[in-house]
């Protein structure tokens, strides 16, 4: 056994070294761009999960976000509840909001939206919205006639957008703003954002001391948001927060997205699999015909080989060989041109709309691949040299 | 050494059936330099082809030393091709990727002797047929007769029983061909090697020691 994998060994080696250097490099160079599309889309939807899944934690609700129980509008007692929070260790911070629906009027537009209410300081530790103001300035503590606008809020004004935003407001503009309640206020424009997340743009934020005065609450919240150190955490935190005693609804960053980010990526999933099942497709035809055209050509030699007394088994673990070694020059520079794609895409990310993505690729993502590759290439590699040394002898030498 | 026992080989082309060999009976001794001659399509080869286990006879019994090799499975055929024979085939039959040397001793690392023991044998062989300057020669930096003799030591590498032998001279010019011819007039008389040679020139009858005339399948 030994014996016969070491002269298979032996022809391979003599093969790839006294071959056609051109159709080796070629070989490989297929192989290689097959592993790289193997890994690359894949990559690309992971890099969108994270995302995702960044923006929600960074914009939209924290870590962990308790909300009221289902029978109540507001958590009473919300300083309390964010003191007993910001206690526990791991816990980098709290915000609590207030909510409500509104609309907002500028120059006879009107567009529909809501209003978040956010201690401004609190909020800076928690989220990353405040990072995407790209006009004006972020909300003072005791500002109560200011607020900010998301972009889809305020339109451009060198856009022509319909009825779908206020037509162009600028930083300074002053707009009416109809509360769910019935309350009007009007407010200056203080800043403007922008951030490539999903909904946030539709929002607008004033302070928690204005909201609770619109509203006619105290020490209340519609949410409190809970930023924690580490991610993957969330689930010890809401045992952690039951023994506290709070009481509320208390959801995990998973939850609060219902699950949106999951539906996403698995419509990419069935995406993914279809390229993968492609390239493997690809890899199985090229490896077929190479080591097929290559066979038939030696046809007659691997008829001499037997008939000089060299086993079938021998002659066909020649081409694995030769396959094996393909295969693997091919992951190799497959992995190489892969890292200088990522290089240059975490330098310059895909622009998507729901923001920068920058491809992610996991080990075991990466080992599957090259498992199914080498797996694949290897079926591929066997069938035609089986084909071949299962021939006849003297029909193989004479035809 | 080899008794051939009512030996047909039948090949069915469509619906016709050629007969090959059509009952043929002999005996070959150790030792002896047999040539088989005999006009195209008369079944040398075929014969040839059955004696060295490259073939399956349709019917007949092919001992040697004793052994019923026909009813061999592929596997021991072809442990027996490469431990108890030798081929030298009638065109230029050496592996285009191994040098000479490779050639040469691929069969005994078949075997499974130390690569050193193969490449030292392969040397004194290479040596012995007058290319021992021509070690790391491709197939393209080699001449006809140059290839043939490479071929010629590959057969003897492993020390075979019986070196088979199909028109070996067949491509060659007369002076390549004498070479050929003497080497194993040389073999035979020095080490007693069993030869079967298929040939249809009259003039290689001389290194023989016995001709075998073939007509129409049969002696």
């Amino acid at each position: 056994m030994f014996n016969d994998l070491k002269v298979s060994f032996f022809l391979a080696c003599k093969s790839i070294q006294r071959g056609n250097k051109g159709t080796s490099i070629l070989t490989v160079l297929i192989i290689s761009l097959i592993f790289v599309n193997l890994i690359f889309f894949p990559s690309v939807v992971e890099g969108v999960e994270e995302t995702l899944i960044r923006q929600s934690i960074e914009h939209v609700c924290g870590n962990v976000v308790i909300e009221p129980k289902d029978d109540q509008r507001y958590i009473d007692n919300a300083d309390s509840i964010e003191k007993k929070i910001n206690k526990l260790p791991g816990v980098v911070g709290t915000s609590s909001r207030y909510m409500t629906g509104a609309t907002f009027f500028y120059n006879n537009k009107l567009k529909s939206g809501s209003v978040h209410s956010i201690d401004p300081s609190d909020e800076e530790v928690v989220t990353k919205f405040h990072s995407g103001l790209i006009a004006g300035e972020y909300l003072g503590k005791e500002n109560t006639n200011e607020i900010l606008l998301g972009i889809d809020i305020t339109g451009k004004e060198d856009e022509v957008t319909g009825d779908s935003d206020l037509g162009g407001v600028q930083v300074g503009d002053k707009i009416d703003v109809t509360f769910s309640n019935g309350i009007i206020r009007k407010y200056r424009v203080k800043g403007i954002f922008d951030i490539s997340s999903i909904n946030i743009n539709r929002y607008a934020f004033i302070t928690e001391k204005e909201m609770e005065s619109v509203l006619g609450v105290e020490n209340q919240a519609s949410e409190i948001l809970v930023k924690l150190s580490q991610r993957g955490t969330e689930e010890e935190y809401r045992t952690n927060f039951v023994e506290l005693g709070i009481s509320e609804d208390v959801k995990t960053w998973e939850e609060k997205t219902a699950g949106k980010i999951g539906s996403l990526v698995n419509s990419f999933s069935l995406l993914t699999v279809i390229s993968t099942v492609i390239s493997l497709i690809m890899a199985v035809v090229v490896i077929f015909i190479i080591i097929y055209i290559n066979t038939v050509n030696k046809k007659r030699q691997i008829g001499i080989l037997k008939a000089i007394g060299i086993e079938q088994n021998v002659i066909i673990n020649s081409y694995v060989i030769q396959v094996l070694f393909y295969c693997f020059c091919g992951i190799a520079v497959g992995l190489l041109l892969f890292g200088i794609i990522t290089s240059y895409l975490s330098v310059n990310p895909i622009r998507f709309p729901l923001g920068y993505v920058e491809p992610m690729v996991e080990q075991v993502l990466i080992l599957q691949n090259i498992i199914s590759l080498i797996v694949f290439s290897l079926i591929a590699g066997f069938i035609p040299a089986w084909r071949t040394a299962n021939e006849n002898i003297l029909k193989a030498i004479w035809g | 050494m080899i008794t051939i026992t009512n030996l047909t080989r039948t090949y069915v082309m469509g619906t016709v059936h050629v007969h090959a060999l059509k009952g043929i009976s002999l005996k070959i001794n150790k030792g002896e330099f047999i040539s088989i001659m005999g006009a195209s399509g008369s079944g040398k080869s075929t014969l040839l082809h059955q004696l060295g286990l490259l073939d399956i006879p349709t019917q007949g019994e092919i001992l040697i030393d004793g052994k019923d090799v026909s009813k061999l499975s592929e596997k021991e055929r072809s442990l027996f091709r490469l431990t108890q024979l030798g081929y030298v085939f009638q065109e230029y039959a050496i592996i285009s990727e191994l040098t000479a040397l490779e050639n040469v001793y691929l069969p005994m690392l078949m075997t499974g002797r130390k690569k050193q023991d193969c490449i030292n044998t392969g040397i004194d062989i290479l040596n012995k047929v007058g290319l021992g300057d021509r070690l790391d020669h491709l197939q393209h930096e080699l001449s006809g007769g140059q290839q043939q003799r490479v071929a010629v030591a590959r057969a003897l590498v492993n020390k075979p029983k019986i070196l088979f032998a199909d028109e070996p001279c067949a491509n060659l010019d007369s002076s390549s061909s004498r070479q050929i011819l003497e080497l194993f007039k040389k073999l035979n008389k020095e080490l007693k090697q069993t030869i079967v040679m298929v040939t249809h020139e009259d003039w290689h009858m001389e290194y023989s020691d016995r001709v075998i005339h073939l007509k129409d399948g049969l002696i």
